[in-house]
């Protein structure tokens, strides 16, 4: 039998909570374990590589020079490179920051210090260096994860659904939260996640990213037919998707 | 066929006892005004009087999500057919759903035929339930002609006061009406007031939309070019609510789901949508519906007009949840109604 595949774990601007899904995952990571070698995973071992990676997973978005560089060095080193949860794959909430002028949020994050930290705007890891897979999601949704780690062993392509979170919340047979009078953003946010917050009582927050082609003139007038304050609806899709905005640049 | 009453004193009792000895479905308030199809133990768990459920009971025949073959690389192309099943009995399903049921039937059963859905039919027994009333604005089941009772049953019932009317419509209803006997024989009188329930219906059930259904094929026809079909793609976010909720609709997406031991695995469908981005999407990335009007555009040509053309059955069945559900209140009454206005032009 040929060698595990050898996987590593990086993490940049992020939380870190995506690492602590997988870590968290039960019984499903022992059969993960026997399919993979973990070579480096900050968050739960101590031990470093100094080899090629077969498969990078990467977390957290890119805020600054240093970041850049060590995600480029990372990309060089893996033959294949998943970028997993929303901060890495859509930029996530780090987003937020590209809100305000670069020196403003340097200050107001480092105040006299911050002449020694060098920032740039919130980029998703793909807006960086080429990426192979993409799990999004804040957090990840496990079992997401867990096929798109098997299509990368096996070299095959992983399509995330584009289609709405509609979709799977109807499935799953849910009131719809528009009838509840909340505001959701599932019909314009790609599927994938099983409708995961809706099933749960939760509202989407559009973490996974927009369908690739929004009817934005029909939102806006479901929006306006609902009495929801347009601002609203923008601030909620900026919390996750800001780093939209650099891919038209 | 035979027919039975069933006293409401007895009802309670009927449910108990029926739950005991089989899986019971029943419709079941999930607030809101929403209704879903959920496993009852009594009578009291579920709501007679309801708006149709969320998704309609077709998905105990085709469930959301299913798996049909096992596979494992070793046995080559020999792949094993699974059938997840089992016995349950559907309690209260509307006239609008068992003609749902009626229309997946002829489509399943066509070659080639879908062996999960057929062995699900057989180990489904109907028990259906008459609407005294419209549940409300956004049903057309007068037009559909499926407001009354007309087989694709087993069981029957019609609320009429005192007592549930009760139509044995199949061997399969028989067995249970035996083994649960809490049944007394219709008399002259409860045939009465049947009558006079179906008579009081007849004037409060009246065609919705001013259409006779048999002209809606050819107004499609004649308005493919409309520019209503672009109206509704300005409207639709393509959210698939419309599709997911229809109780004809029976498109499904297929792919393998392959164990962590990169060998073994099962090959799954999921309920797919034609409203959907990537539903007329080939390799390349060329999509056949790229334009959200063409695909609303397919939804109602697919009710009113291929399926007719095909299997000579009409596959709306005027249960009105694609309206209802609809965000962007694309109302099917309604573009009916405008499709036609500028048919007579």
């Amino acid at each position: 039998m040929s060698p595990k595949p050898k996987v590593a774990f990086f993490d940049f601007a992020c939380c870190e909570g995506c690492q602590l899904q997988v870590a968290n995952m039960g019984e499903e990571l022992l059969d993960i374990l026997g399919a993979i070698d973990v070579v480096e995973f900050r968050e739960v071992m101590s031990e470093k590589w100094d080899q090629n990676y077969d498969v990078a997973v990467v977390e957290g978005s890119i805020t600054d020079n240093h970041a850049v560089e060590r995600i480029k060095k990372i990309r060089e080193r893996s033959k294949v490179l998943i970028a997993y949860g929303s901060c890495a794959t859509i930029g996530g909430v780090n987003g937020m920051k590209n809100n305000f002028p670069l020196e403003e949020i340097r200050k107001s994050v480092y105040g006299e210090s911050a002449k020694f930290f060098d920032t740039i705007p919130t980029h998703a890891v793909g807006q960086v260096v080429k990426v192979d897979y993409f799990v999004t999601g804040c957090p990840v949704y496990p079992p997401e994860f867990v096929k798109v780690l098997k299509c990368a062993l096996m070299g095959i392509n992983y399509e995330v659904p584009d289609y709405a979170v509609c979709v799977e919340c109807k499935l799953n047979e849910n009131v719809c939260m528009y009838e509840r009078g909340l505001t959701c953003l599932g019909p314009v946010t790609r599927a994938g996640c099983n409708s995961w917050c809706i099933n749960n009582g939760n509202i989407c927050y559009g973490c996974r990213g927009m369908v690739s082609n929004p009817n934005i003139k029909g939102a806006q007038d479901v929006i306006a037919r609902y009495n929801i304050d347009m601002d609203l609806v923008q601030n909620k899709m900026n919390m996750y998707n800001k780093c939209r905005e650099l891919n038209k640049k | 066929m035979k027919n039975l009453i069933l006293s409401k004193e007895r009802f309670e009792h009927f449910i108990s006892l029926l739950a005991k000895k089989h899986n019971v479905m029943g419709p079941v308030h999930k607030g809101y005004d929403n209704f879903s199809f959920q496993p009852i133990k009594t009578a009291a768990e579920m709501t007679l009087k309801y708006v149709p459920t969320i998704i309609p009971p077709k998905k105990y025949f085709m469930p959301q999500y299913e798996s049909f073959l096992e596979y494992d690389k070793t046995w080559g192309e020999n792949m094993k057919a699974v059938v997840e099943s089992e016995a349950l009995v559907l309690f209260g399903v509307h006239t609008c759903d068992i003609a749902g049921i009626k229309a997946l039937n002829i489509v399943f059963s066509d070659r080639p035929r879908d062996y999960n859905y057929l062995s699900r039919k057989k180990d489904v027994t109907i028990m259906g339930l008459e609407c005294n009333e419209y549940c409300d604005e956004f049903a057309s089941c007068a037009m559909m002609n499926n407001h009354l009772p007309d087989g694709g049953y087993d069981l029957f019932f019609t609320d009429l006061g005192d007592f549930f009317f009760v139509e044995v419509s199949t061997l399969k209803g028989d067995v249970i009406v035996e083994e649960i006997p809490v049944f007394e024989e219709a008399l002259g009188r409860h045939f009465k007031e049947l009558q006079g329930l179906r008579a009081r219906k007849a004037k409060t059930f009246t065609n919705e939309v001013g259409i006779e259904y048999q002209h809606v094929p050819k107004i499609l026809s004649d308005t493919k070019e409309s520019l209503i079909w672009n109206e509704l793609g300005d409207k639709c976010l393509a959210c698939g609510n419309c599709t997911n909720v229809c109780p004809t609709c029976y498109c499904f997406n297929i792919w393998d789901e392959v164990n962590l031991d990169l060998k073994t695995g099962k090959r799954v469908r999921m309920w797919d949508s034609c409203q959907n981005e990537g539903y007329a999407k080939v390799a390349g990335g060329e999509s056949f519906r790229e334009e959200r009007s063409a695909r609303q555009k397919h939804r109602f040509f697919k009710k009113f007009k291929y399926m007719v053309d095909r299997y000579a059955r009409f596959f709306c069945t005027g249960c009105g949840r694609c309206s209802r559900t609809c965000m962007a209140q694309i109302n099917l009454k309604e573009t009916l109604k405008k499709l036609k206005e500028e048919y007579a032009r």
